[in-house]
């Protein structure tokens, strides 16, 4: 999963990108309105953190532009602020979760988290699929109710593809939502991991879990197991 | 109206009132006085018409005697009256009513008399005149000498005059009573702007700071003053109230921003088990962090209090120091930033510069501005410090050779919080506190500051102090010790 961070106070950002990248999400990191704008939409982002006092545009602004363009990415507006009318009035304006500073580095994780959970539909920490467990808080996998042992990569792969159990993930999709700016990154490097996740997930006697389409992406088989 | 306060209303109708009341007492007793002199002419006049009457109806009686009578045919009285006709012989020739006690006293002399009969006060004339009977008989006639005396009581003459009275008090009753409902209806309608007004008052609040005088107040030249009086003052209280709003709200933003920076560091450093290397690392940003929080708080506090002494007071013996000596040690400390930035700092002191500064506030001032100068200098220039003494004042001017200033920047300067380029994140822009600090110490001291564009380029901020001479910078500190 990938989150935009929009924050004009460098050490705040700093630590808020180490701490989300920590648990496993890819974050990309904006100090002004003008580029927050410029990054949000790409789309590529399954959540946005955004400062309201910003230099240039304001976090509002940005929230404004976002959601006329029709983005529906989850906004968590971060606010030093007091005024609850100024939160009605974000929260009429498309945001859909706010947060006071100084905030708690864990609630702000576990609100992100939640906010990526409900832009996917899905209601609980949990996602399940066939005998297909996982779960976000643990970051932890079971299949058969015995557990796999992931690397950081492979979870999130897993994880994005289990958000959309359905649906065809192209590797540029997955690029684009697993990796921040921050990190080298290659089409091949996606390959490598889904073969890994298989050699890991299947089980002997059944069909592979992640079905490949070519020249088309992913997509997690999910007909004859469900 | 609530009872306990003063009403105009009722003060002016009081007043009015009672100098109805007064003028009218005034009348009355004219009046009354006028009345009772005409009263009494035509009393007196008819006292001596029937005296004269009665001198008239003395005749001849008729006998070998050549005696005299009164004949009282056609003659009318008062049935009060009283009268009595004497001739020299003492022979009472007609007399009606108490009228002897009268007589004794006054027949003697003739003209009028107040009298008292029978306890009721009149007023008597008398006439002496003279009868001649026969005066064509040879041996010449008889002469008399006949008194008369007439009198009717007083109280006809006052109850006439107490009508008189009783008629005005009536009317001047009904006037009052007139001007009474005609005054409180006019005053009441005059004095409606002021309730006009007084109802618009009642919506300002620190919230809603609208105020516009009703055009009914306006237009009434007694309560121009008042609603000119009332915009300028609101106007006034709304710029210091928004200001200070924003100065809290400011402040207020400020501090959490750190306080949140120094929380997500420590958070971040104990979200998993991490080697030694990294917790010393982590705590020493944190501690930056912590430090930078500090100076923000130490910063909001200085200004605190600096604004809170009110400008211009001294406080202590230790209020007066060397402006030179500041701005040496404030050049000294910058030197390392300086050096940094390749910008060489020209100082030019003044001889001598005692100004009514603490030292530490003084110091502030000349490393506030500095510093300022520093940030908005391009790397290899210069900037020049030079204190002038004047007449009364010491002057600082800090010359850099930046970018100068926007001029939609200018008037928001000392404002606290205000980073004149709003693409400049707070990092660069220190705590924003800086120049606000700067004009609270000035002003304290009863001084001032300004900042402008130098024609050559960049910008050159202004001081000027009031300097304190020699003798009364060693003189003061005595002084200010005796005071205390």
């Amino acid at each position: 999963m990938r989150v935009l961070l929009v924050e004009d106070e460098q050490r705040l950002a700093e630590n808020v990108v180490a701490a989300l990248r920590e648990v496993g999400l890819a974050v990309d990191h904006a100090a002004d309105g003008a580029t927050a704008s410029l990054l949000a939409e790409q789309d590529v982002y399954d959540a946005i953190v955004l400062d309201l006092m910003l230099p240039g545009k304001s976090g509002q602004g940005v929230l404004g532009d976002l959601r006329q363009q029709g983005l529906h990415t989850p906004v968590l507006i971060l606010t030093a602020q007091e005024g609850k009318e100024s939160i009605v009035q974000l929260l009429n304006a498309g945001a859909d979760d706010y947060l006071s500073k100084p905030f708690d580095l864990g609630e702000l994780i576990a609100r992100i988290k939640a906010l990526i959970r409900r832009g996917k539909g899905k209601a609980t920490s949990l996602l399940t699929l066939g005998d297909v467990e996982l779960n976000t808080v643990n970051q932890t996998v079971r299949r058969s109710n015995q557990p796999v042992d992931l690397s950081p990569t492979e979870y999130r792969i897993l994880e994005y593809l289990m958000h959309r159990p359905r649906a065809v993930v192209s590797k540029q999709e997955l690029l684009e939502h697993l990796y921040d700016f921050d990190w080298e990154h290659h089409s091949n490097v996606i390959e490598a991991h889904i073969s890994n996740l298989r050699r890991k997930l299947d089980l002997a006697e059944s069909e592979p879990l992640i079905e490949t389409l070519r020249h088309r992406g992913y997509r997690l088989r999910t007909g004859d197991i469900s | 109206m609530r009872s306990g306060l003063i009403s105009i209303t009722r003060r002016l109708v009081l007043t009015v009132l009672v100098l109805e009341v007064l003028s009218a007492i005034a009348l009355i007793t004219a009046v009354a006085v006028r009345e009772r002199n005409l009263e009494m002419r035509a009393f007196d006049a008819t006292l001596v018409g029937t005296a004269d009457s009665l001198m008239g109806a003395v005749q001849d009686a008729e006998d070998e005697h050549d005696n005299v009578l009164l004949d009282l045919r056609d003659l009318r009285f008062n049935k009060n009256a009283i009268y009595r006709v004497e001739d020299e012989s003492k022979k009472d020739l007609g007399s009606h009513g108490d009228v002897m006690a009268s007589f004794d006293s006054y027949s003697s002399s003739p003209g009028f008399h107040n009298a008292t009969v029978s306890g009721k006060r009149y007023r008597v004339y008398v006439i002496h005149g003279i009868r001649v009977i026969d005066p064509g008989a040879p041996t010449g006639g008889a002469t008399h000498h006949i008194i008369v005396l007439y009198g009717m009581p007083l109280g006809r003459v006052w109850h006439e005059v107490i009508e008189a009275i009783r008629f005005f008090i009536f009317a001047t009753a009904l006037l009052l009573g007139i001007t009474t409902v005609i005054m409180m209806w006019c005053i009441k309608r005059y004095l409606s702007p002021l309730h006009d007004l007084a109802r618009e008052a009642d919506g300002i609040s620190s919230r809603n700071w609208k105020f516009e005088a009703p055009s009914s107040a306006k237009d009434t030249a007694e309560l121009r003053p008042l609603t000119d009086a009332l915009e300028a003052a609101l106007a006034r209280l709304q710029r210091a109230f928004e200001q200070q709003r924003r100065f809290t709200s400011d402040a207020a933003h400020e501090l959490k921003t750190d306080v949140a920076i120094v929380k997500s560091s420590l958070q971040l450093l104990s979200m998993r088990r991490r080697t030694l290397e990294e917790y010393d690392h982590g705590l020493a940003v944190s501690l930056e962090d912590f430090v930078r929080l500090e100076e923000t708080v130490q910063r909001m506090l200085t200004l605190a209090r600096l604004e809170h002494v009110p400008a211009g007071t001294l406080q202590g013996a230790s209020a007066n120091c060397s402006l030179n000596k500041a701005m040496e040690e404030a050049v000294h400390q910058s030197s390392y930033l300086a050096k940094l930035k390749q910008i060489e700092i020209a100082f030019m002191a003044a001889e001598d510069a005692t100004v009514p500064l603490d030292y530490r506030d003084a110091l502030l001032l000349c490393s506030n501005i500095l510093q300022n100068a520093l940030q908005h200098s391009s790397k290899e220039s210069r900037i020049h410090v030079s204190i002038a003494s004047e007449a009364q004042n010491v002057q600082l001017n800090v010359r850099d050779n930046g970018e100068g200033i926007h001029l939609e920047d200018l008037p928001f300067l000392f404002e606290p919080f205000y980073r004149g380029d709003p693409s400049r994140s707070r990092k660069s822009g220190g705590t924003g506190l800086g120049l606000s600090i700067c004009k609270a110490i000035c002003d304290r001291a009863g001084g001032s500051i300004q900042i402008s564009n130098h024609t050559a380029g960049g910008a050159i901020v202004t001081v000027r102090l009031p300097v304190i001479s020699k003798r009364e910078s060693e003189a003061s500190p005595r002084s200010l010790e005796s005071i205390k």
